[in-house]
């Protein structure tokens, strides 16, 4: 059956998804490489689960209230952006305070604002991170700078980096998955082989919805269809049998019968009905707000659960440059009780010691405010995009619960001690996984890429 | 330089301590001694504790900074000396930890505790006292070699080396196949024998054109015995549209092209169009490679023959627009370096196989090209800007587009539309008014139902219904109008313009941005190309010039090492499956090397001597003995040559997403053969937002509503998305299409499962099977002609008796399953879709062999 492809090449080329039982063994292939180059490393996180904000939460009401802003509210600041810089619906550079009380939480005394109430029941586990920083502005580059450490290049997003140093747990699922994802930027494997890119996952809301793209078997009734595959395998064996082989073609008449197989298997996966109410409760599946998220994140935890390595969830509308009073409790309501149900559930089930959850958005929103308008009262101003400090959060897989790291200056604007880059966040994130960020590498155009590029250094004050 | 900079720099410090009198740190620290012991007991630990880890020759010397030596500090990094004794306000270390500007903000961490911030303020003030002998300076100094890069096989000039002797006079068919063979034999590898007519027309027919051939086209060729059969087949492909279609998408993997402006807000692209037409145009009329090249970079700057010519030539340096840039960066500085270093990259790599963007911030790590190299292409682009923020659109810029010159025809044709257009806005508005009309004479009536001398109640009551939902019609109506009007007045000025470059104001040499940053400006260099695969001077660019001409025309030259090897090697990777150099796109030191050097020379000069034709040198390599091998494997081969380096047989591909849809469409007899213009369907308003001049984001786009006719196009011509999967078809973000970000000479070839269901179960495979299926049964009466008939269309070849035999099989096998319909023409139907859809799903039609 070797046509001449090479193991690179077939690594390359090949790529599981759910049941890929037949090539689990790649899978694995995948993964040996590396523990060479690993040596003496311990991880103390075995997956991930990312919650990713899409559109720039604001970290000012969430987490990060300045008294200098709130003493100066509605007043005009000083503005530190550099000259050359233009921001629209800024120019009165007024002073715009948290729009909710954000107080000390738990035993830790971490602060969050009342909007997430449910978030500031687990303040003990999880670290803010209040020195985040990032160099892009604009959401499509920040976007790709957080998943891929790029904002420009075309590079595997980390999922597939941690796919890439890992393998998967669990060879009849993929080892990463994408739920409600994003641009396919923020998924892809770019360079390295396909097998890591992210497999995206719909959560089927109502019956019609395919959980997995072009699932539905479209013959009239199973019998039928099962007909036609088999007449293609016989087809497709003759071809390879008259070739002598080939390890391409090989692959798809595999898949082809791993489609088959994800036709029945993948609907189970994604059923969450066998919940206790208990559970469904907990996460607010069922509620007005919190539905549609609480079912993602009760999936995720599924998914985690079975032994998906990096399992990512993307949710939109943070991006509140109007309104934010207005607007910013709704993305709140949506979230808060989901995401702090998923940390109950995993620390009840024993999941969260070494399930590592990042929380953030792709930048943060700057302390004075901003109206397009430029007639509406200060009550209805929203915040302009934010890379110069923002918040994130961690929690479990090895990080230090009730910590509050890194702080910005009296505005809010730069991050002055603990700053933490998107590279030293996924730095950190390899660490924790076991992974050294300088040495998970993958050659391509003759360089050898990382994840964190030339940057990139392990905030070790946040791992317990 | 160094010495004297240190010594000067000496007298200073003994001025300055001399003078020392008179400052009030004197009476503490007195004398040189005191300065000393000063450092070595305050200043050091604050530069070992806060700073060696990233500046010390022990662990990094980031920014080209060290602080373990004076000499260190003295020559200073990417920015300077870091100190200047004596002047706390002009130093840059003090600047750095009292954190003034974000870009050199240091500590990169945490503030400098204030304590520590004053120690090192009062080392500086009082001269920086620093005892510390030994060290070198840290600063980069060009490690770039370029004699001994030269030697380098890819620097070297082209050769022409004689085809060699081969044992088997009679198996070459062109020279290229006694380089193939002369390979083997030394190998002691017998190459396979040659595929039959069938697969060599149908291979052919993919490779040049993207389809497959028809029922007629086999047989004529099959029946053909003459000598000239198969160049008769090569002409035949080679002049049709179809070819500049297949081959103008390769080259577009090279720009980054999609149609929309960047990532952000699908912000619409809506020239970008033409720069793919020019390409169709420019494979099909045959253009030479040299002058292919110069376009791209320079059209515009290019004498023209005539006005469409002129026209041509600016649309062709889309080239450089059409790629993935950022236009909403509110830093307008750091966005134009983003725009030129995409620019320099695509450069590099698309013509020479260069990984150039590695050099904006560095010299390259494992090439011989520097940052001189890099700023001195850069400096040529700056000279042209391509884009330009945009009036009343907050932050947002876009790409620069010029306006076409049009012959009096085309002008003409354009009034017209534009006066119908015209005419179409006055008549809308005309209906606006009637409306608004109505809407006025409406409130009144409503309003006076409410007043006290209304009529009775009661038919107050049915009056006020009637009116109000009148009402409720009219102001929908009118808002539809509103937009429809909007629409109008935004797209009516018709007057043709193209994504182009051209030469700005003020065109000059440019500094080198220190680690990329604008901010950060260095030494000056002078315009020009990479010195390492030149062969004289860089030609003087005339004052006024941007030099784009003499970059093009140095990229074009028939000296120039990388162009044409790596433009045949392309080609070869199109029709072999892997290029003599796998890595298409990067011929550098950490790059591929050749596997057959003296082919991948004499096909260069072949290419060039051939006065740089395309469609010549396709034309002679798939008429070679080589390209005509089988695809098979045999034991012996496959245990020598497993990687199939030496082509002892024919590399089977899987076909890319164009293709396969492509020739679906085709078998299915559905295929649109005039396509062309706009992929964006900007005439439809409901695939517009936010149409104003003004706003806070730009006019963006959404495929809301294709043209009926998109659906069986070519797929080149549908519209390309960046950065969403969402799209009018979904198969290319099934099956590897590329990135349109990327510079991207090779298409992935990857097999995942949900490629497989895509086969099984998307609507794109349900429907052709449905409609071939259809149009057998119109067409072939009888079954057995009709299965004849299907295998001809799908796999280009006859079918076999067993699988006559299972194709009746399985007809008769489904049949009983079918539920849902009753009567023979709605089995039949059904049957043959099942049967259709299943060769369409399998590896004979989705592989080429």
């Amino acid at each position: 059956m070797n046509s001449g492809i090479t193991r690179r090449q077939l690594l390359q080329r090949t790529a599981c998804g759910f049941g890929a039982l037949a090539l689990h063994d790649i899978a694995r292939a995948a993964s040996n490489p590396l523990a060479d180059r690993i040596p003496g490393m311990v991880p103390k996180a075995k997956r991930v689960i990312f919650l990713f904000m899409a559109g720039g939460p604001s970290q000012m009401d969430l987490f990060d209230p300045k008294d200098f802003i709130t003493r100066r509210h509605g007043r005009k600041i000083d503005s530190p952006l550099r000259k050359e810089v233009t921001q629209v619906g800024t120019e009165q550079f007024l002073a715009l305070q948290a729009m909710a009380p954000v107080r000390p939480r738990g035993g830790s005394g971490l602060m969050i604002s009342d909007l997430m109430p449910h978030l500031a029941t687990v303040a003990d586990d999880i670290c803010l991170l209040r020195g985040m920083n990032a160099d892009n502005p604009q959401h499509a580059g920040a976007t790709l700078q957080f998943h891929t450490g790029a904002f420009a290049e075309v590079r595997p997003s980390m999922g597939a980096w941690v796919s890439y140093g890992l393998g998967t747990e669990n060879s009849n699922l993929p080892s990463f998955v994408s739920i409600q994802g994003g641009g396919v930027r923020e998924y892809g494997s770019a360079f390295l082989p396909a097998i890591h890119q992210g497999t995206k996952l719909t959560v089927p809301l109502d019956s019609k919805t395919l959980p997995v793209e072009n699932l539905r078997n479209v013959s009239e009734n199973d019998a039928i269809q099962h007909q036609r595959m088999d007449f293609i395998a016989r087809m497709n064996r003759r071809l390879a049998g008259a070739l002598q082989g080939d390890a391409n073609m090989e692959g798809m008449i595999q898949n082809m019968e791993l489609a088959a197989r994800m036709q029945l298997t993948t609907p189970a996966i994604v059923d969450i009905s066998k919940e206790s109410k208990a559970t469904l409760d907990l996460y607010g599946v069922g509620g007005k707000e919190t539905d549609k998220f609480a079912r993602a994140c009760l999936l995720a935890r599924k998914l985690s659960e079975s032994g998906v390595r990096f399992v990512q969830i993307t949710t939109g509308g943070w991006d509140h440059h109007g309104d934010i009073r207005g607007n910013l409790p709704k993305l709140c309501a949506q979230t808060d009780q989901p995401i702090a149900a998923l940390l109950k559930d995993l620390k009840s089930r024993g999941l969260l010691d070494d399930t590592l959850v990042l929380w953030s958005g792709e930048f943060g929103r700057t302390p004075w405010s901003q109206d397009l308008s430029g007639t509406a009262p200060i009550d209805k101003h929203g915040r302009e995009h934010q890379p110069e400090s923002f918040c994130s959060w961690m929690a479990g897989g090895g990080i230090k619960g009730g910590l509050t790291f890194g702080e910005t200056d009296d505005m809010g604007y730069r991050a002055v001690s603990g700053k933490v880059h998107i590279h030293d966040l996924h730095a950190t994130m390899l660490h924790l996984l076991g992974l050294d960020h300088l040495k998970l590498t993958w050659r391509h155009l003759g360089r050898d890429f990382r994840l964190t590029d030339v940057y990139g250094e392990v905030v070790r004050e946040i791992i317990a | 330089m160094k010495t004297m900079s240190t010594n000067s720099l000496r007298l200073q410090f003994l001025i300055i301590t001399g003078a020392g009198m008179l400052c009030p740190w004197m009476p503490v620290l007195g004398a040189v001694g005191q300065g000393n012991a000063f450092f070595e007991s305050k200043v050091l630990p604050v530069l070992q504790q806060r700073c060696f880890a990233c500046h010390s020759h022990e662990k990094k010397i980031q920014g080209g900074l060290a602080l373990d030596s004076r000499s260190g500090w003295v020559s200073g990094g990417d920015h300077g000396p870091a100190i200047k004794p004596g002047d706390v306000e002009k130093s840059l270390l003090i600047k750095a930890v009292r954190r003034v500007d974000d870009d050199l903000a240091m500590p990169p961490k945490d503030r400098l505790p204030a304590a520590e911030l004053a120690i090192l303020e009062e080392w500086v003030k009082t001269g920086a006292p620093d005892p510390r002998g030994g060290g070198s300076p840290a600063k980069a100094v060009s490690t770039i070699d370029l004699k001994k890069g030269k030697k380098f096989w890819a620097f070297q000039p082209v050769a022409d080396p004689k085809p060699p002797s081969v044992n088997d006079k009679a198996w070459p068919l062109d020279p290229v196949d006694r380089f193939i063979l002369a390979k083997l034999d030394r190998a002691k590898l017998r190459p396979v024998s040659e595929a039959d007519r069938y697969t060599w027309l149908r291979r052919v027919g993919l490779d040049l054109t993207g389809l497959p051939p028809t029922p007629a086209e086999i047989k004529e060729f099959v029946d053909d015995r003459s000598p000239q059969a198969f160049e008769k087949v090569a002409d035949r492909l080679l002049n049709s549209k179809a070819f500049g279609e297949r081959w103008a998408r390769h080259w577009l993997d090279l720009t980054g092209y999609a149609d929309m402006i960047g990532t952000s807000n699908s912000v619409f692209a809506e020239h970008a169009w033409r720069y793919r037409d020019y390409l169709i145009n420019a494979f099909n009329a045959d253009k030479a490679f040299d002058e292919f090249i110069r376009e791209q970079i320079a059209g515009d700057l290019m004498p023209a023959k005539s006005t469409e010519d002129r026209a041509e030539k600016i649309v062709a340096t889309g080239f450089l627009m059409v790629g993935d840039i950022e236009i909403v960066n509110p830093d307008k500085a750091k966005m134009e370096t983003d725009h030129i270093d995409t620019q320099v990259a695509k450069i590099g790599t698309a013509f020479m196989g260069m990984t150039l963007g590695c050099v904006r911030c560095h010299d390259h790590k494992f090439d011989p090209i520097g940052l001189v190299d890099y700023y001195g292409i850069a400096g040529t682009l700056r000279s042209s800007p391509s884009s330009h923020k945009m009036p009343d659109m907050g932050v947002w810029s876009t790409l620069n587009s010029t306006v076409l010159p049009e012959t009096p025809a085309q002008f003409a044709a354009r009034k017209k539309l534009e006066n119908e257009t015209q005419q179409r806005i006055a008549s809308l508005k005309a209906d606006q008014k009637k409306l608004t009309d109505e809407k006025t004479a409406l409130a009144k009536q409503l309003a006076a139902l409410g007043q006290a001398d209304a009529p009775t109640p009661q038919i107050a009551a049915t009056d006020k219904y009637a009116l109000t939902k009148r009402r409720d019609e009219l102001d929908a109506q009118t808002k539809k109008l509103g937009d429809t009007i909007k629409h109008a007045e935004f797209f009516q000025d018709k007057t043709p313009r193209a994504f182009a470059m051209g030469d700005g104001l003020k065109p000059a040499d440019m500094p080198i941005y220190i680690r990329g940053n604008p901010y950060a400006p260095g030494a000056m260099v002078s315009r020009g190309a990479m010195r390492v695969a030149s062969w004289g001077k860089f030609t003087p660019i005339p004052e006024g010039h941007s030099g784009r001409l003499q970059l093009a025309d140095w990229l074009a030259d028939k000296r120039n090492p990388l162009t044409a090897r790596v433009a045949v090697n392309r080609i070869w990777q199109k029709l072999f499956g892997t290029g003599i150099v796998p890595s298409v796109d990067y011929f550098g030191a950490r790059g591929d090397l050749p596997s057959n050097a003296e082919l991948l020379d004499h096909l260069a000069t072949r290419f060039m001597e051939g006065g740089w034709s395309q469609k010549a040198f396709l034309r002679s390599l798939v008429l070679t003995r080589t390209y005509r091998l089988s695809s098979a494997n045999y034991p012996a081969a496959m245990k020598l040559d497993p990687d199939n380096r030496l082509l002892w047989r024919m590399n089977r591909q899987r076909l890319d997403a164009e293709a396969m849809r492509d020739s679906m469409l085709a078998i299915s007899g559905e295929l649109t053969r005039d396509s062309g213009g706009p992929a964006l369907v900007l005439e439809n308003p409901e695939n517009c937002g936010a149409l104003a001049l003004k706003g806070v984001n730009p006019p963006n786009y959404s495929h809301k509503a294709p043209r009926p006719s998109q659906e069986f196009e070519r797929t080149l011509y549908l519209p390309v998305f960046r950065g969403s999967s969402a799209g009018p078809d979904r198969l290319r973000a099934f099956f590897d299409f590329v990135d349109p970000a990327m510079t991207a000479g090779q298409r992935n070839q990857t097999i995942v499962p949900t490629q497989s269901l895509f086969l099984l179960s998307n609507d794109l495979f349900r429907k052709r099977a449905a409609t071939l299926a259809d149009k057998l049964l119109a067409d072939e009466p009888n079954e057995l002609a009709r299965l004849e008939s299907l295998w001809l269309r799908v796999f280009n070849r006859p079918i076999t008796s067993t699988e006559r035999d299972e194709s009746l099989a399985f007809l008769g096998g489904v049949e009983p399953l079918i539920t849902t319909v009753k009567g023979r023409p709605a089995l039949e139907s059904i049957k043959w879709r099942e049967l259709c859809h299943s060769l369409l799903a399998s590896n004979e039609f989705v592989f080429r062999l």
